[in-house]
């Protein structure tokens, strides 16, 4: 991939990579590979964007079916999935972040089912019914209802009422 | 007051530490670790594998003298490899940038197909690989005549009441067509089971994705 195309197509929009690779790891390492291989699938996929969306919806579903569709590494068995030659740099030594509210309710959210992980994190970003939809590939009458029920879950999570 | 889960959103990111991206270097030279690239890596190994050995036993079944058992397997195996590769061509196909629904149920199906299609290949697999060693033995060379037809000599030598059908004592003719018929019977659940076994979690976790998905669609 040429540093261009990372540059002015993809880190415009690391912004969403980042706030759903989160929601699908729990630990630094892990959102590393995930955001590494969101960016290689993006590239990779560049060809097949025929501009019938906007690159930002393009890019989320991308990022969306593959942490949706990723291997998790095993612990004893890293070597089995991952490449041995890995050069991300981490910036970061602690995955959490400084906003504890927010870590909250991340750890909240990555208690949810995957498509709901995915179905709230597209409201949180203020996509409409219709795109959230269109980017899951359902129908947007569905959509308000469960986002409500989310909501109450989410609520009881960060009130500490359920698991 | 309480704040909402969109201002705990909002407000969270507004900090400088939230949105920072990890450093990539050197990304195209990175190994995948999608699933459908490393589906990709596991068929191009184990095609390029089946070729080697096939043509590897080809030539060692005439030095060994059972060149029967080496072109059914060359060709049996070869037809196998075919198949895979237009499969692998399908998965090349699958396009990441549709809705989850869409994509999911694309890959399911890929999923489907190749168990189905590995399956069924599986049931006459075995059975022939079984055969083809049978009459690869039988024919082989002992002492100027072949392997099968000394042991039914010697067999009949033993045992002068022993019933043949076509100069093959019909003993082995039943032993062999029970385990032709079990090789037959569990080839492909052999194959289900060892796919299983790598490949289970993955196959739940979509159904479950697509599930999940469906249900919202009714």
């Amino acid at each position: 991939m040429s540093s261009d195309f990372y540059k002015t197509s993809i880190l415009p929009f690391a912004g969403i990579i980042i706030k759903l690779c989160r929601a699908y790891t729990n630990s630094q390492e892990d959102f590393d590979d995930y955001y590494q291989e969101v960016c290689l699938q993006i590239w990779r996929s560049k060809d097949n964007f025929r501009e019938e969306s906007k690159w930002s919806t393009w890019v989320y579903r991308i990022s969306l079916n593959v942490c949706l569709t990723l291997l998790k590494k095993k612990k004893n068995n890293v070597q089995h999935f991952v490449s041995d030659s890995i050069t991300v740099e981490e910036t970061e030594d602690n995955f959490a972040f400084s906003n504890e509210s927010l870590n909250l309710l991340y750890d909240a959210i990555r208690k949810l089912s995957e498509i709901d992980r995915a179905i709230i994190m597209l409201y949180l970003e203020e996509k409409s019914y219709k795109e959230i939809a269109e980017i899951i590939g359902t129908n947007p009458n569905n959509i308000g209802v469960r986002i409500k029920r989310i909501k109450i879950r989410l609520k009881k999570i960060l009130d500490g009422k359920v698991n | 007051m309480e704040k909402s889960i969109e201002n705990i959103w909002k407000d969270g990111f507004l900090e400088s530490d939230a949105l920072v991206a990890p450093k990539v270097n050197n990304l195209y030279n990175q190994k995948s670790i999608h699933i459908i690239d490393k589906f990709k890596r596991m068929f191009k190994i184990n095609l390029i594998a089946i070729v080697a050995f096939s043509f590897a036993f080809l030539i060692v079944s005439f030095f060994v003298g059972i060149p029967i058992t080496g072109i059914i397997f060359f060709i049996t195996l070869s037809v196998l490899v075919i198949i895979n590769k237009r499969l692998l061509s399908d998965l090349h196909k699958l396009d990441m940038g549709v809705s989850s629904y869409q994509y999911l149920k694309a890959f399911n199906q890929w999923i489907q197909k190749q168990v189905a299609i590995n399956e069924k290949i599986s049931r006459f697999l075995y059975p022939i690989i079984f055969l083809s060693m049978l009459l690869g033995f039988w024919f082989k060379d002992a002492e100027g005549i072949p392997l099968g037809e000394r042991l039914v000599s010697e067999i009949l030598f033993g045992f002068p009441d022993t019933y043949l059908i076509f100069g093959v004592p019909v003993i082995g003719i039943v032993i062999a067509l029970v385990i032709i018929g079990l090789l037959a019977l569990f080839g492909g659940r052999i194959y289900k089971w060892d796919l299983n076994l790598v490949y289970g979690s993955v196959f739940k976790k979509l159904k479950e994705l697509m599930t999940d998905i469906e249900s919202l669609r009714s």
